[in-house]
């Protein structure tokens, strides 16, 4: 009989759980000799509900190049499940003075949790037309792939980051492009570009 | 016009489908403004909501990417609702923002960038109607396209999006229709989640 009303208020309590979650999308962020730069941010309200964050055009000399920058978080947490997926797209896209150039940069995430389960993933995410130090990129890019760029640094191609702990949040940060800036001479690293990082959450 | 969808040519058959659609359940404002001599009553509206965003690639039901080069996808994000004062039928808010990149997605060419404020907020009427986690919303928005002028007042219809599951890619779907453009062809687009998740809420006392 204890274990029967203990089950129930299980159930009760998970029917009538708080959720919370978050999204956050933008084209690019560049930080290179302690000056950064970030084009609009779409920030997901804690309630849920949208957001965005557009530019037509959007450069730092030397570092990134893009056009039609258009971010979109969108979300919801409700009684029985709770989602958020966000959204960021770029066009001509050039990188780190050209080492990496791109028709299209897309980074999609999305996170769900229901009241006994809940995942989140990066699927859709991809380029159009990728080149990579001159060389096209025909094929899907794996996660987190790394290539280096000479006289750069080094770059991290779909960077996929999960967050939560799997069991009553869940998350994901994915940067379709990663640059770490690195000096030439001590390998030290000053400073990064991002270009297409969409995230997203949720939790119990 | 890559597996015979979504572009430019669907034409004046479409436009008296859409009226017809909006007609059927007194969905859109212009369907209450017809209504002359019939003494108005409660007005109501559906007890649900939609998010939803992501990517969307091949026409339903096949699934999967297309290959990056046909540039043949678009990208979402949506939240609608009901109107909370609901001062007409199935009247509605909330907000689109669709982005393709086709080439040949329209009269113009060359990809386009939607946002749509939406007006009204249904069931559908298609065949989704059966499906109790489906939504039609519909208003008007701006297109900016990546070649010529902005367009301003577009009509826009969801004719269904689908909270069919957890996760949603490759199970949750959605079909825009966005137009007529100015030589009466209208762009659309149906298709399953390549990426993204659209969830379906039922509306509680305080949302």
């Amino acid at each position: 009989m204890t274990l029967k009303i203990l089950l129930a208020l299980t159930l009760l309590a998970g029917a009538v759980q708080a959720q919370s979650v978050t999204g956050q999308a933008f084209g690019t962020y560049v930080n290179v000799a302690g000056t950064t730069s970030q084009s609009p941010v779409a920030t997901l309200p804690s309630t849920g509900g949208m957001a965005t964050g557009m530019s037509d055009a959007f450069g730092v000399p030397g570092s990134v190049d893009a056009k039609a920058l258009n971010a979109v978080t969108t979300g919801d947490v409700g009684n029985k499940k709770s989602g958020a997926q966000s959204t960021s797209e770029l066009e001509n896209v050039s990188v780190a003075g050209g080492a990496i150039t791109a028709d299209v940069v897309t980074a999609v995430t999305a996170s769900y949790a229901g009241q006994f389960t809940g995942g989140a993933g990066g699927d859709g995410s991809g380029f159009v037309n990728l080149v990579v130090n001159g060389v096209a990129i025909t094929t899907d890019v794996a996660p987190n792939t790394r290539v280096d760029l000479p006289g750069v640094g080094y770059a991290v191609l779909n960077e996929q980051t999960p967050m939560g702990d799997g069991v009553t949040s869940w998350g994901i940060t994915v940067n379709m492009v990663h640059v770490f800036l690195q000096d030439a001479l001590t390998g030290l690293n000053t400073g990064e570009i991002i270009v297409g990082s969409a995230s997203s959450s949720v939790a119990n | 016009m890559n597996n015979g969808r979504h572009l430019a040519s669907t034409l004046g058959a479409l436009a008296a489908v859409l009226v017809a659609a909006a007609c059927q359940d007194g969905a859109s404002p212009t369907a209450q403004s017809i209504t002359a001599g019939v003494k108005p009553g409660p007005s109501s509206c559906v007890n649900f909501r939609l998010t939803g965003g992501g990517r969307v690639d091949k026409l339903e039901p096949a699934t999967g990417k297309n290959p990056p080069a046909s540039h043949d996808y678009a990208t979402f994000g949506f939240q609608a609702r009901p109107d909370r004062n609901c001062p007409f039928d199935n009247a509605g808010s909330g907000n689109i923002e669709w982005n393709e990149h086709l080439d040949a997605s329209f009269i113009y060419g060359g990809g386009f960038a939607f946002h749509g404020t939406v007006t009204f907020f249904s069931t559908p009427v298609d065949g989704t109607q059966t499906n109790p986690q489906c939504g039609r919303f519909g208003g008007t928005g701006r297109l900016n396209p990546r070649s010529g002028n902005t367009l301003e007042n577009l009509p826009f219809e969801v004719r269904h999006a689908c909270d069919v599951a957890e996760p949603g890619v490759q199970q949750d779907h959605i079909y825009i229709v966005i137009g007529p453009f100015a030589d009466g062809s209208f762009y659309s687009r149906h298709s399953l989640l390549t990426g993204g998740n659209i969830q379906w809420h039922r509306l509680t006392g305080n949302n």
